[in-house]
């Protein structure tokens, strides 16, 4: 242990930092309260680097995954008549961002308005497999669920998002 | 294959997840059903849209110094440091009595457990700066009457250096409830303190004979109406050496209180 320690933990680490933002991103739907999350779960990280078997970044998304449920808890506490899954965030103007992606069309407009809409656990699924490119096998350790629920999941979420591009689809929001 | 086995495994099968048995049946399958086919098509346009729509995110310049200079700040705290002594003796001493807690639940749980524990906080206590020794002196002479008026009893002192065990000094602790006399010696680098306290005083008994971890070691005898707990990170060999000299060498006789 010494200062080198740091040095090699931010060496393995902090090169999973666009990951880790984008999980963020995606688990609790809010720029800031993302980068709430990824810097406590760096800090939670750290802490248990001693842990780290492997590939870092599995381990890392594991952290911030778990750290995106820590806030989502506090949250519905604070706001308990909210059904989070449904109506947060689906209809807002989020800044510049959301805005440059205005321009790239309303059906994919309505896929992450989709995507945003599902449930957690679809959802964190969906974007392991398809924006980290995880193998179901490390998707199924990030989340603490076996293989088998991962492609379930997997295939709901999916289920879900053609339904939700699929001709006749009500508006969304 | 039917129709239903196939469409159940063909997510898993475009993320080429499926055995390579399993993948040769459904594509054979998707080859010559029109519907498993356009389901298949539908499924691969799906994640292409879905990685088009969706953006990797880059985190934020502010991010990755908030994230840096945090990280700077905790980890002095977080286990990834280099601590001063007295940080590196408390993580220790904690470490230890964890262990070595741990394992009397396996082995022993009777009196005694809560005692090795503070014999062994006692003796990395110790090790702290300005801890070790209250009267600092390789003389016997000195050490044994500056207990005098200090303690109801007198421990017995003896100083080993002719074996290479010089006598450091001695200062007063306190376990099992009650003031005790520690005595410290020196092997090389290693320190080695031995805790005296009058056996019929109640609090001597209990405790295993040999106890030890991660490189501390504790031994534990009764001689001459005392008892003794000798504790060191030195090896056992050389610290059960060490404590038969003190038993043979007459320093466990009875000693006048």
């Amino acid at each position: 242990m010494g200062p080198t320690e740091l040095a090699r933990f931010e060496e393995i680490v902090l090169p999973h930092l666009d990951d880790a933002y984008t999980l963020a991103r995606y688990l609790v739907r809010d720029e800031h309260d993302a980068q709430d999350v990824v810097q406590e779960a760096y800090l939670r990280a750290l802490r248990h680097f001693g842990t780290l078997r492997g590939d870092g970044r599995a381990w890392l998304l594991a952290i911030v995954r778990n750290c995106a449920r820590t806030w989502r808890r506090g949250r519905r506490a604070d706001a308990a008549a909210t059904p989070f899954d449904e109506e947060l965030h689906s209809g807002e103007s989020a800044g510049d961002e959301t805005e440059r992606r205005l321009r790239r069309g309303e059906a994919r407009e309505r896929l992450r308005t989709a995507l945003e809409r599902l449930a957690p656990e679809f959802r964190e699924a969906i974007v392991l497999r398809e924006l980290h490119g995880l193998s179901y096998r490390e998707i199924a350790q990030v989340t603490g669920s076996p293989v088998g629920t991962v492609m379930s999941r997997l295939a709901r979420g999916r289920q879900k998002l053609l339904e939700a591009l699929g001709p006749g689809e009500r508006e969304a929001g | 294959m039917s129709c239903a086995d196939v469409r159940e495994q063909l997510g898993a099968y475009l993320d080429g997840e499926v055995p390579a048995a399993v993948a040769a049946a459904i594509a054979a399958h998707v080859e010559g059903c029109a519907a498993c086919a356009a389901l298949a098509d539908r499924e691969r346009a799906l994640a292409a849209e879905v990685r088009a729509a969706l953006p990797a995110w880059r985190a934020p310049d502010v991010l990755r110094a908030r994230v840096r200079e945090a990280l700077r700040d905790a980890a002095p705290r977080a286990g990834a440091w280099r601590p001063t002594p007295w940080q590196g003796l408390v993580a220790a001493a904690a470490a230890v009595v964890l262990v070595v807690g741990t394992w009397i639940v396996a082995t022993d749980r009777a009196a005694g457990a809560a005692l090795t524990d503070d014999v062994l906080a006692a003796h990395v206590r110790s090790l702290m700066p300005g801890h070790l020794a209250d009267v600092a002196s390789t003389d016997q002479h000195t050490v044994k009457p500056w207990f005098d008026g200090r303690l109801d009893f007198s421990p017995p002192v003896t100083d080993e250096a002719a074996a290479g065990f010089p006598l450091l000094g001695g200062r007063l602790d306190y376990l099992g409830g009650r003031a005790v006399a520690a005595l410290v010696y020196g092997r090389r680098l290693h320190r080695i303190n031995v805790f005296v306290w009058p056996a019929r005083s109640g609090s001597g008994g209990g405790g295993p004979a040999h106890a030890g971890r991660d490189g501390y070691f504790l031994e534990h005898w009764t001689a001459g109406g005392m008892t003794f707990w000798a504790v060191s990170d030195l090896n056992r060999a050389e610290l059960v050496s060490f404590v038969r000299l003190l038993q043979q060498g007459g320093t466990g006789a009875p000693a006048a209180p």
